[in-house]
């Protein structure tokens, strides 16, 4: 007689919110996936790096990392007695090496890395806790062309993973806070228009900035302005922008010549007064959409690593990029009879089978998932059920 | 560097399919109607019919389908990429707060206002700067938390989808959250209104990924919406 299973213990196979169990093939095209767009950034020069997937709170919460601060897992080290943070980015650790141990290295460094992210709380929207990501940062340039480069080697990858058509988002998160600045408005105004820009609802942005000089005249034009890049890029250049926002303008058209240079197929769109969700990026950030709904596939911009060295980067997100990229046929699954020779079946498998060996006159090779069976030195392919 | 928001593209319709627009029953059905006619479109005849039984609906543009779901649901759809457009309050805007929408436009229809209301008998007869704790009926959580945690006290919230006034009456808590139209119900129930949360009327809302990917087609349609705005 077997007890009945005790009420409090979880049933089995039940998994904390958020994290699951990958299994075949989803597993191996998730691995191969990752290992296919990390091919594509060692091509352009970027190195990996591998950093641990825990470290002491206080260099992994720094600069880029404050933004994650609240999704950090932190544990107790009982060695140290100091508190550890299990990684929600990985950008702030890739500074961390970029500052010490690779401080002497020449500049610009290119760095690559591939691993998994933990992070509190996953969203009706995104319920994942454990995401995979895959990316590059350029650290110690501050030119356009580095911010174009991060941009086109992120798509490259995508492209080569077979993910098409894919539109390339660049906003500037510096714009509206510098003309909100400029404004000299109260701080409640401001914040109702930082509002109002945020939903981009133009006719509330018209109202609040109408009496605002400067902006009245340009953040209403900022803000239907979004759209592709060239008429946005026109649509800025009309605009009677003070310097300091003519700056930031002008260095986007510049990213923006040198993307097109770069990648010309690429489609891009603008979006000058977007500043959703790209908390401590000070230049050109980039986000990089998908075919359909399949979303965002990829995040990124300039940021300020440690000791200010200006850097740029992106980081993909190989579970969305896996829904966007067309699944590649499975490797072919041959069984082999017991008594097949092993120079036989090492010959299928350097032709790209994968070989299931019998074990016992029980095994069966439809039960073992395989495609084709070996008859007469030949892979006959199983008939479809 | 930044988390994702990834989206289930499993479940995704064909990108060129025509695009959805989720529109709330109830309350703002009627109000919608002059709206959709000045922005010139027509859904199908049995769109009005609430006792419907279809959900979808298609209109005179081939490129445009509606949907007839909950206020609650039409931020959701929207949210998640189901629906690219859509109109609802700024009250379920305020409740939800996703990052994947945005509210381009105040039609300036279904004006209320979220208010806190509570027995004639209990208003104003203790200091609330005393209070760490009150027990509060909504279906609005999310706000009646973030109201009271920023005045420092502990909202327990009683989540209710419906008959809130009958709350405090029976004991399960000592206020309500709810929207206020007229404040008839309150009144005929014995509450009074002692503080406004927000105003609230309907917007036009679009997806996020929608508006980057297909800027040129869902501008068109905010620019529709504001032009018949503009005739009102």
């Amino acid at each position: 007689m077997t007890d009945p299973a005790s009420p409090f213990a979880p049933p089995a196979g039940l998994l904390p919110a958020g994290l699951m169990d990958l299994l075949p093939p989803e597993a191996e095209r998730e691995a191969a996936l990752v290992e296919a767009l990390m091919a594509g950034f060692t091509r352009h020069g970027y190195e990996r790096v591998k950093p641990p997937l825990l470290e002491f709170e206080d260099s992994l919460l720094a600069g880029s990392g404050a933004a994650v601060a609240e999704q950090t897992f932190r544990l107790m080290d009982p060695v140290s007695q100091r508190m550890m943070g299990l990684r929600a980015d990985t950008t702030p650790q890739v500074a961390r090496i970029a500052a010490t141990r690779l401080g002497l290295q020449g500049r610009p460094l290119r760095l690559c890395y591939a691993g998994q992210v933990l992070r509190v709380r996953g969203s009706q929207l995104a319920p994942e806790r454990q995401m995979p990501q895959a990316g590059i940062e350029l650290i110690g340039t501050a030119s356009p062309a580095a911010d174009a480069e991060v941009a086109t080697v992120a798509a490259e990858a995508l492209g080569a993973v077979g993910v098409a058509p894919i539109s390339l988002d660049i906003t500037l998160p510096t714009m509206t806070p510098t003309l909100l600045d400029l404004s000299g408005l109260p701080a409640e105004r401001r914040q109702g228009l930082a509002h109002a820009l945020d939903r981009k609802d133009a006719a509330m942005v018209a109202a609040l900035s109408a009496e605002a000089g400067v902006l009245a005249a340009c953040l209403p034009a900022l803000l239907a302005a979004a759209g592709p890049a060239d008429a946005a890029l026109a649509a800025l250049a009309a605009a009677p922008l003070p310097q300091a926002a003519r700056e930031i303008a002008d260095n986007a058209a510049a990213i923006i010549a040198a993307i097109r240079r770069r990648a010309p197929g690429l489609r891009l769109t603008l979006d000058p007064a977007e500043f959703r969700g790209f908390r401590y990026h000070v230049g050109v950030a980039f986000t990089l959409y998908g075919p359909g709904r399949s979303g965002e596939l990829a995040r990124g911009g300039r940021y300020l690593s440690l000791n200010d060295e200006p850097a740029t980067g992106m980081t993909l997100y190989p579970d969305a990029v896996l829904r966007a990229a067309p699944a590649a046929p499975p490797r072919p699954r041959l069984f082999l009879p017991e008594g097949t020779p092993e120079a036989v079946a090492a010959g299928f498998r350097a032709q790209g089978f994968a070989t299931v060996a019998a074990l016992s006159a029980a095994d069966a090779p439809r039960a073992l998932r395989c495609t084709h069976i070996l008859r007469d030195g030949q892979a006959v392919p199983l008939p479809k059920e | 560097m930044d988390l994702p928001i990834p989206d289930s593209a499993a479940l995704a319709p064909a990108p060129t399919g025509p695009l959805i627009l989720a529109l709330p029953k109830g309350r703002i059905l009627a109000e919608l109607g002059p709206v959709l006619a000045r922005a010139g479109i027509v859904p199908a005849a049995d769109y009005v019919d609430e006792d419907s039984r279809r959900l979808r609906f298609e209109t005179n543009d081939p490129a445009l389908d509606v949907v007839r779901v909950r206020p609650f649901d039409v931020a959701t759809f929207v949210a998640h990429g189901a629906a690219q457009i859509g109109i609802c309050g700024a009250d379920v805007l305020m409740e939800f707060d996703y990052p994947e929408i945005y509210a381009p436009l105040d039609l300036g229809i279904g004006s209320c206002r979220i208010s806190v209301a509570e027995p004639a008998a209990t208003a104003g007869q203790d200091d609330p700067s005393r209070w760490s704790r009150i027990a509060v009926a909504s279906k609005y959580p999310n706000i009646a938390q973030r109201h009271y945690a920023a005045r420092g006290v502990q909202a327990e919230v009683v989540h209710l989808n419906g008959a809130m006034e009958l709350a405090p009456s029976l004991g399960l808590a000592r206020v309500i959250v709810d929207l206020v139209q007229t404040g008839s119900t309150l009144k005929a129930n014995g509450l009074i209104e002692t503080e406004v949360i927000a105003h609230v009327t309907s917007r036009l809302i679009v997806n996020r990924t929608a508006l980057k990917t297909r800027p040129e087609v869902i501008s068109a349609w905010i620019a529709r919406f504001r032009a018949a705005l503009a005739e009102a």
